[in-house]
């Protein structure tokens, strides 16, 4: 090594006299305020969450260093084990069945059909309003003798009307394909006209039969379930929960189903083009051209599905005013409980590790998702 | 030179306005106090404060205990607060809470003597008190006369007992215009009567009392309305509350405190309604003591630096003056012993004036207790009330709920 190699090399931190100062120099004012939120809100949060996790703390008498007992109290504490369960099953649950609803609800609004902006306006308002008033307007539904109950019960005392509307429509329109095909003509299972003409059918030929009372409504008491103020299961999960997730896939439909909708003006036109030139089938495309198109957008929605449901607070936390406490709460609620709803002093160390465990348990099951159920690649 | 002398005086004058420091004393409470408060300062406190002393009421929307725990822990309080005897303890055990009694001993308008017993022992911690009750409140029957008289029931008086009472609620019940009663499964409903059986907060040896046979007969006699149909909960009639059943005329009876007058006197001004104290079980009666009162943050976090100035605003914000204002706008049922010769409580004028009487008396009474659940905390009530609740949709019988909330408290306790 020569003097000249050492002369070549550019002076120690010569970026920040060159040219480029400047520019660096904006880049970072700029960077500055989302740098210094994530810093603040985030970083040292989540440091602060950790370092507590380990102490025992009040909030006023200084941390003490306890090691791991805080998680080892989470594991010996009841109501983590419930939340720990009533967290997973519903991330389970709402994921999937929100991700199949938001799905088949894309796919109908992708369709040309009258009116398409309203349907697309009317689904989407559950998502605008605030998840407290739903949740409250929600808790009046599920009364006793709230709207839930009272919906079932006519559906229950009125069952013949609906059974003998829905009977005459699928005769007609079998009838009606049937007849049609036989007469040469390409006609669809559930060609319009003939839609129409079957449901026409259907109400003027219920309308006759209870006419003539061939069917009469049932006169069964009221249907009588207690959707919140109960601690009882339904296959093993509290039925204030199930009511929890009812409410939240009503609720987070719609969001989802913009995003398939999205994703679905983006599949291009040219697969389906090729797909009707080979003469595949409505379902054909769907399982072959659609859906395989969609899953990035799939990946997004069952992993924000995922996060989100595993983070459920608001609705918990609602309800849990008028539920018991143990058939609703979820993790993040335990979190908030041990925080300031337990009585006594705040228990932080309690807190801090359980969100902890969440944030850890949202990784885990986010990575166990990306690796054995839907990736982010299209094919 | 009469010129010359008033223009230095006048500059002396306003130099010295100008040199007063000017003192802001924060008071934080719920947002529902605030046109009252606001008024109460302007009209009462204010007037008798130097000139430079600014009172401020701040409202806080939010869960208000976890609102205050952040502000003590940051150091950052307001100069006085509101205390609920619900977790006062909880909140005096953080160490940033003064106590009050050494300014109470040297006060002329305030004395330990002039406050209603029960409402002081509610504050007191080791000893020493720690906020100054500013109002309260205590359960009683309401019960709509033209229901009694409609079904030739005799109306609920001072004289019943558990058995006698729910033989009239049954009698008055008449479905479907009304229930006899509207009855949550409400453990802050159901444990004075638990305590008036002989429930004590916990046994002897720290356990959970709850599968005590005392308990358990406590929650067979107060389920009865609903195992046995004479009454339904709120949510049954479509309502948020019990009180909202009574003012609606669906339910004859309710337990209240004196929180449903304002609404009954908006929503059913011409309501013909009784009050009384709540039934006894052999001779006792039990109830709960629900009171805020004003507390101060220690002098190392008190924003005005002005103890004195800051208990000069507690003492004025219950002074006799201030309390008679509170009692006269029906507003709150204030905490000065003396305030039951008040014309409103001596001789009052309509029902709803009567039931503040009521309230104020009950309260009085002896088993009524503060409610508060120190030292075990939230988890007492949380089990008592996954207990009634399955009581009332009956998944369990009143015993095998109550021993399996005693096996939860007693699992709570051990940790």
């Amino acid at each position: 090594m020569g003097k000249g190699a050492g002369l070549s090399r550019p002076p120690f931190m010569s970026w920040l006299r060159g040219p480029r100062r400047n520019e660096l120099f904006w880049a970072f004012l700029f960077l500055l305020p989302l740098l210094w939120t994530l810093g603040v809100a985030f970083a040292y949060a989540f440091f602060r969450a950790l370092w507590w996790s380990f102490c025992d703390y009040d909030l006023f008498a200084s941390p003490k260093f306890v090691g791991l007992a805080n998680y080892a109290k989470l594991f010996a504490d009841l109501h983590f084990l419930k939340a720990l369960f009533h967290s997973l099953s519903f991330a389970v649950i709402v994921t999937f069945t929100q991700t199949f609803l938001a799905l088949l609800l894309a796919i109908a609004l992708n369709q040309k059909i009258r009116g398409l902006t309203f349907f697309r306006a009317a689904f989407y308002t559950p998502s605008i309003l605030s998840s407290v008033i739903v949740g409250l307007i929600f808790i009046w539904f599920t009364y006793r003798r709230g709207v839930v109950n009272f919906l079932l019960t006519v559906a229950r005392n009125y069952h013949p009307y609906f059974l003998s509307f829905l009977g005459l429509v699928i005769v007609m329109q079998s009838t009606l394909v049937l007849w049609g095909r036989k007469r040469g003509f390409p006609v669809r299972a559930f060609d319009p006209v003939y839609l129409w003409i079957s449901l026409f059918v259907g109400g003027v030929g219920t309308f006759f039969l209870g006419h003539f009372r061939l069917i009469q409504p049932k006169s069964m008491p009221p249907v009588d379930i207690i959707w919140l103020e109960t601690a009882e299961k339904f296959l093993g999960i509290p039925r204030p929960l199930w009511a929890i997730m009812a409410l939240n896939i009503g609720t987070t439909v719609p969001t989802m189903m913009l995003f398939f909708l999205a994703g679905l003006q983006d599949v291009p036109r040219e697969l389906y083009e090729v797909a009707e030139l080979d003469g595949a089938s409505w379902w054909a495309k769907l399982w072959y051209v659609t859906i395989p198109a969609l899953r990035p957008v799939m990946f997004l929605v069952i992993t924000l599905g995922l996060i989100g449901t595993l983070q459920m607070f608001d609705q918990a936390a609602i309800t849990s005013g008028v539920a018991p406490l143990d058939s609703v709460i979820t993790l993040a609620y335990y979190v908030y409980w041990n925080m300031f709803g337990a009585g006594g002093l705040p228990r932080v160390g309690m807190a801090a590790a359980a969100a902890i465990f969440l944030a850890v348990l949202t990784l885990v099951v986010v990575l166990i998702q990306r690796r054995v159920g839907i990736g982010e690649k299209a094919w | 030179m009469k010129r010359l002398i008033l223009l230095v005086v006048s500059v002396v004058l306003a130099f010295s306005a100008f040199g007063q420091e000017k003192i802001i004393i924060r008071i934080a409470g719920h947002s529902v106090d605030k046109p009252v408060k606001e008024a109460l300062i302007r009209d009462v406190v204010a007037p008798k404060l130097p000139p430079n002393v600014e009172v401020v009421f701040e409202p806080v929307v939010d869960d208000y205990k976890q609102w205050l725990l952040t502000m003590l822990a940051a150091g950052t309080p307001p100069d006085i607060f509101y205390v609920d005897v619900y977790w006062a303890e909880e909140v005096v055990k953080t160490g940033r809470v003064r106590a009050l009694d050494e300014f109470l001993a040297k006060s002329e308008i305030l004395k330990k003597e002039d406050l209603i017993p029960v409402l002081v022992d509610a504050f007191t911690v080791d000893g020493k008190l720690y906020a100054i009750s500013k109002d309260f409140n205590s359960l009683v029957v309401f019960f709509n006369k033209d229901m009694f008289d409609a079904k030739g029931v005799p109306y609920p008086s001072t004289d019943d007992d558990w058995f006698t009472f729910w033989d009239k609620v049954r009698r008055v019940h008449n479905p479907p215009e009304w229930v006899g009663i509207c009855l949550n499964p409400d453990f802050a409903r159901f444990l004075p009567f638990a305590f008036a059986a002989g429930m004590p907060f916990l046994n002897p040896d720290g356990t959970a009392p709850f599968a005590r046979p005392e308990a358990i007969a406590a929650a067979e006699w107060f389920s009865a309305p609903i195992r046995e149909g004479f009454g339904a909960t709120a949510a049954d009639l479509g309502v948020g509350w019990p009180g909202a059943a009574f003012v609606e005329e669906k339910a004859a009876v309710v337990i209240e405190g004196g929180w449903l007058i304002p609404p009954i006197r908006e929503g059913a001004p011409l309501m013909k309604f009784g009050t009384t104290f709540l039934p006894t079980f052999g001779g006792r009666r039990g109830n709960y003591l629900f009171t805020v009162g004003y507390g101060m943050p220690v002098d190392e976090i008190l924003p005005s630096k002005r103890p004195d100035l800051v208990w000069k605003v507690i003492e004025l914000l219950t002074s006799p003056e201030a309390q008679s204002y509170i009692l006269s706008i029906g507003h709150a049922i204030p905490s000065r012993a003396a305030l039951l010769s008040h014309p409103v409580l001596a001789s009052p004028a309509d029902p709803f004036q009567e039931a503040m009487r009521t309230v104020f008396i009950a309260t009085g009474l002896p088993g009524t207790v503060p409610f508060s659940f120190a030292p075990v905390g939230s988890i007492y009530h949380v089990v008592v009330a996954e207990a009634l609740t399955k009581i009332f949709t009956g998944e369990l019988s009143p015993a095998a709920a109550m021993q399996e909330a005693a096996k939860k408290l007693n699992a709570e306790l051990k940790r």
